[in-house]
C-alpha cells in the first residue's frame, strides 16, 4: 500500500503550531533565513524553476516559468496569494490557513525575496472566517518578531502581507477575477493577454499563486532541488529534441471526498493511481466504483475503466482530464450520473459571472436540459442518422452505419461545445470557466450515455449497474485524445 | 439612485471601533476603491444588511459613486440588501455534500424552522417569522471531507445528522 508522505502537512496537528514559538521549534522561518543568507534572489527563482514545481491551484502551470515572465524593471510588483478555494471537492488550503498559517507566511516571504516584491495580498474566500482570523493573528506575530514590516531581520527588505476577504463568488478564484475583486470591483475576469505577470493588480506585474504552491517553497529551499525532484514522476516530452523533462515533482495534497470510508486530505507523491488513492482513503464505501472526478468539479469524469490512471498533471492530461485543484470525488454504484451532472450544472449556472454571452446563457441552458432529462421530460424524438465513430481507416469519421439519436443529448453537447469546445480546446469566452462547464457536461454525457438515454427513454432517472452505465473506451469517442500530440501517447 | 431616496433611510456612519478598523484598512491599498469588499463587510456587520444609506456612506468613504458600490453589492452573494435573521444558516448543497445526504439536513431544517429556503433576490422567503433565522443554500464550503456541513453565521458545523442539527439549534 502507498504510504503518505507528509511534508506540507507534517506538523499540521502539532498543538499550537499556529503560534510563532512552536512553529519556530519545528524549523519555522529557518528556510527563509537560509534563502536570504545563502542565495541571491535570482538563484531562488532558478531553484524553483529547476524543482519543476507546478501550480497547485488549478492550471498546473510551472511556477518558475511564470516567475520568469515578470518584468523586473517595473515597480512595484505584487504577490497575490489565492486562498479563494471554492472549487467543489477541494479543501486543502483551509487546513493550512486554520492550523499552520506561519508556513504560508514563510512561503510568501521566500517568494517576495525571490521576486523583489514588497506587498502581498492574501485573497481569502469570505466564508473562511476562522482561517482569516488565524492568518491575521500569525501575520501580527510575524510583524512583532521582525519577519514582516520594514527592514526584515536587518536585511533591508520591506515586506508587508495583508489579508483581503472575498464575498462568496466562485469566479474570484480565477486569477484575473481575483485581481478585479481585489481592486474593489465585480470579480469579472479580464481578457488575456496581458497576463497578470505583466499587468495584474493596480496594473502592475503580479504573481498569483495558490496557497499550496507557496507552501512548497520553504521545503524546496530548505532541502534542495535534488531532494525535491526525487518525489513524483518526471516524464520525457518527446515533442522536443532532445526530449524535455516533463516534471510532476513533489507531493500533492489530495482532497478526497464522496463515497470513500475516510474522506480527507492525504499528502502523497504525485503519480499514484485512482485505485491506490481510494485504498489510502479507507477504501470505497459501497460495492463498486462507478466514477471518479479527478480534479475538482471542473474536471472531466473518469469511469471504472480508467481507475489505473495516475493522478498527476501529465497522465491526467493524456487521459483527457486534468489534475486541477486535486479535489477527487468518488461515486459508487448507487449514484446516478445524470443527477450528479445536474448538481454540478446548477453550481456553474449560479456562478457564471455573466460577462460573456455563451457562458451567461449557455450554462443555464445546459442546466435546464439536464434538469429536463432528470425530471423525465427529456426530448425523446429519435431520428436515424449516419453513425460517426472510428471508421475503417482507424480515424474518426462516418462508420457507414446508422444510429438513433436523442434530441436532448445532441442539444446538450452542442450547447456545451459552443461555450467551449472540448474537442478542439477552443473557447468563446473570456476565461476558462467556459471549459469548466463544458468539460463535465460533455464528458459525463458521452461516457455515461446509456444512463442518459435510459432516463430519456423511460421518462425517469434510471440508475444502471456500473458495467452497463458506461461504454468501453474502444467504442467511445469520449476517451479519444484528439488534441494531444501523438508523441505523448506512449509514455 | 437619487439623493431623495437615500434621505428616507436612517443615515449610516461607522461606530468608533469600526472607524478605527476602516482607517487601518484604507492604508493597505494604493487606491481607496480597493478597500471596497472589506469595508462592505464591516458595514454589513454593523448595520445587519446593506441599505441605500450604507451604500451612500461607503461610496463617500471610498471616493466612488453610489452606483459603483451597488454594482459590487449585487455581484457578491455574501452581501444582503434585505434584512436577515439573527442567525444566517448556510446549507451546502454541492456534489460532495449531496453524496452525503445534505438534503436530509436541509429538509429537516426547513421543517424545524418552518420556513422556505431564501433566494438571493428574496431573503424574506427564508426568514422565520420571529426574524431569528434565515435559511439559505450555498455552494461548496471547502469542507467536503466532513460533509454534510452547514455554517451558522461564522461557525462551521460538520458531519451533520438531523439529531445533531437539533442539538446545535437548541444550544444557540
Ligand atoms: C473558474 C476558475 C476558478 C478558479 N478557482 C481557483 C481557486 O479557488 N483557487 C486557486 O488557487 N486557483 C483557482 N483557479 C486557478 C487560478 O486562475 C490560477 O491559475 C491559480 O491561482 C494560479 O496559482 P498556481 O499557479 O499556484 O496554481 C481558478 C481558475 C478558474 C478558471
Ligand atoms: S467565461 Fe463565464 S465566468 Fe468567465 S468571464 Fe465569461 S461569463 Fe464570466
Ligand atoms: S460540497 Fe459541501 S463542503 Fe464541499
Amino acid at each position: 500500500m502507498v504510504e503518505e508522505r507528509r511534508i506540507l502537512y507534517e506538523h499540521l496537528d502539532v498543538p499550537d503550531i499556529n503560534t510563532f514559538d512552536v512553529f519556530r521549534q519545528y524549523d519555522g522561518y529557518t528556510r527563509f533565513e537560509k534563502a536570504i543568507a545563502e542565495y541571491q534572489p535570482e538563484e531562488i527563482a532558478k531553484m524553483v524553476l529547476d524543482s519543476g514545481l507546478k501550480g497547485r491551484g488549478g492550471a498546473g502551470f510551472s511556477t518558475g516559468e511564470k516567475w520568469s515572465f515578470v518584468p523586473r524593471d517595473i515597480e512595484p510588483r505584487y504577490l497575490c496569494c489565492n486562498a479563494d478555494e471554492s472549487e467543489p471537492g477541494t479543501f486543502s488550503n483551509r487546513y493550512v490557513l486554520e492550523k499552520n498559517p506561519h508556513l504560508l507566511i514563510e512561503g510568501i516571504l521566500i517568494c517576495c525575496y525571490a521576486m523583489g516584491i514588497e506587498t502581498t495580498y492574501v485573497y481569502i474566500r469570505g466564508e473562511f472566517t476562522l482561517g482569516k482570523k488565524m492568518l491575521d493573528a500569525a501575520i501580527k506575530e510575524a510583524y512583532e518578531k521582525g519577519y514582516l514590516g520594514k527592514d526584515v531581520r536587518g536585511t533591508g527588505l520591506n515586506i508587508d502581507i495583508y489579508t483581503h476577504p472575498g464575498a462568496g463568488a466562485y469566479i474570484c478564484g480565477e486569477e484575473t477575477g481575483l485581481i478585479e475583486s481585489l481592486e474593489g470591483k465585480r470579480g469579472q475576469p479580464r481578457n488575456k493577454p496581458p497576463f497578470p505577470a505583466v499587468e495584474g493588480v493596480f496594473r502592475k506585474p503580479t504573481v498569483v499563486q495558490n496557497v499550496e504552491t507557496l507552501c512548497n517553497l520553504p521545503f524546496i529551499v530548505g532541502n534542495g532541488v535534488e531532494w525535491y525532484t526525487q518525489m513524483g514522476p518526471t516524464y520525457a516530452d518527446t515533442r522536443f529534441d532532445p526530449p524535455k523533462p516533463d516534471a510532476n515533482t513533489g507531493t500533492k495534497l489530495y482532497c478526497i471526498s464522496g463515497d470513500v470510508n475516510e474522506p480527507g486530505v492525504y499528502e502523497l507523491d504525485l503519480g499514484l493511481t485512482c485505485t491506490e488513492l481510494i485504498e489510502v482513503a479507507g477504501g470505497l464505501r459501497g460495492e463498486e466504483v462507478k466514477a471518479v472526478i479527478p480534479g475538482g468539479s471542473s474536471a472531466p469524469i473518469l469511469t471504472h475503466y480508467e481507475l489505473d490512471t495516475r493522478l498527476d498533471f501529465t497522465s491526467l492530461t493524456l487521459a483527457k482530464s486534468m489534475l486541477g485543484s486535486g479535489g477527487i470525488i468518488v461515486m459508487n454504484e448507487t449514484r446516478n450520473i445524470v443527477d450528479c451532472l445536474l448538481n454540478i450544472m446548477k453550481f456553474y449556472a449560479h456562478e457564471s459571472c455573466g460577462q460573456c454571452t455563451p457562458c451567461r446563457w449557455g450554462t443555464p441552458w445546459v442546466r435546464d436540459i439536464v434538469q429536463r432529462i432528470a425530471d423525465g421530460d427529456g426530448r425523446k424524438d429519435t431520428i436515424t442518422r449516419p453513425k460517426f465513430g472510428v471508421a475503417e481507416n482507424g480515424r474518426w469519421g462516418d462508420t457507414g452505419e446508422t444510429e438513433e439519436i436523442y434530441e436532448d443529448l445532441d442539444l446538450l453537447e452542442s450547447v456545451a461545445n459552443n461555450i467551449a469546445n472540448v474537442d478542439t480546446m477552443t473557447w468563446n469566452t473570456i476565461c476558462v470557466f467556459g471549459i469548466a462547464v463544458s468539460w463535465p457536461a460533455v464528458s459525463y454525457m458521452r461516457k455515461f450515455r446509456p444512463e442518459f438515454e435510459a432516463a430519456i427513454r423511460e421518462g425517469k432517472l434510471v440508475t444502471l449497474p456500473v458495467a452497463e452505465a458506461t461504454i468501453p473506451p474502444e467504442e467511445n469517442y469520449a476517451y479519444q485524445q484528439r488534441f494531444i500530440p501523438k508523441e505523448f501517447a506512449d509514455l | 439612485m437619487s439623493d431623495e431616496l437615500v434621505q428616507i433611510e436612517t443615515p449610516f456612519a461607522f461606530n468608533e471601533e469600526n472607524q478605527r478598523e476602516f482607517d487601518e484598512l484604507i492604508g493597505r491599498y494604493p487606491i481607496k476603491e480597493a478597500a471596497m469588499l472589506p469595508t462592505l463587510h464591516i458595514a454589513q456587520r454593523q448595520a445587519g444588511y446593506i441599505t441605500p444609506a450604507v451604500m451612500k456612506y461607503v461610496a463617500e468613504q471610498l471616493d466612488v459613486t453610489v452606483m459603483k458600490v451597488k454594482d459590487v453589492v449585487t455581484f457578491y452573494p455574501m452581501f444582503f440588501e434585505e434584512p436577515v435573521g439573527e442567525y444566517v444558516i448556510r446549507v451546502c448543497h454541492t456534489l460532495p455534500c449531496a453524496l452525503r445526504d445534505c438534503k436530509v439536513v436541509l429538509d429537516h431544517l426547513k421543517a424545524k424552522l418552518d420556513t422556505d429556503i431564501a433566494s438571493e433576490t428574496n431573503l424574506a422567503k427564508g426568514t422565520t417569522a420571529d426574524g431569528k433565522f434565515t435559511l439559505m443554500k450555498v455552494e461548496c464550503l471547502a469542507s467536503c471531507d466532513v460533509a454534510p456541513v452547514i455554517m451558522i453565521n461564522d461557525d462551521l458545523y460538520k458531519n451533520l445528522t438531523p439529531e445533531k442539527v437539533d442539538e446545535i439549534l437548541d444550544n444557540l
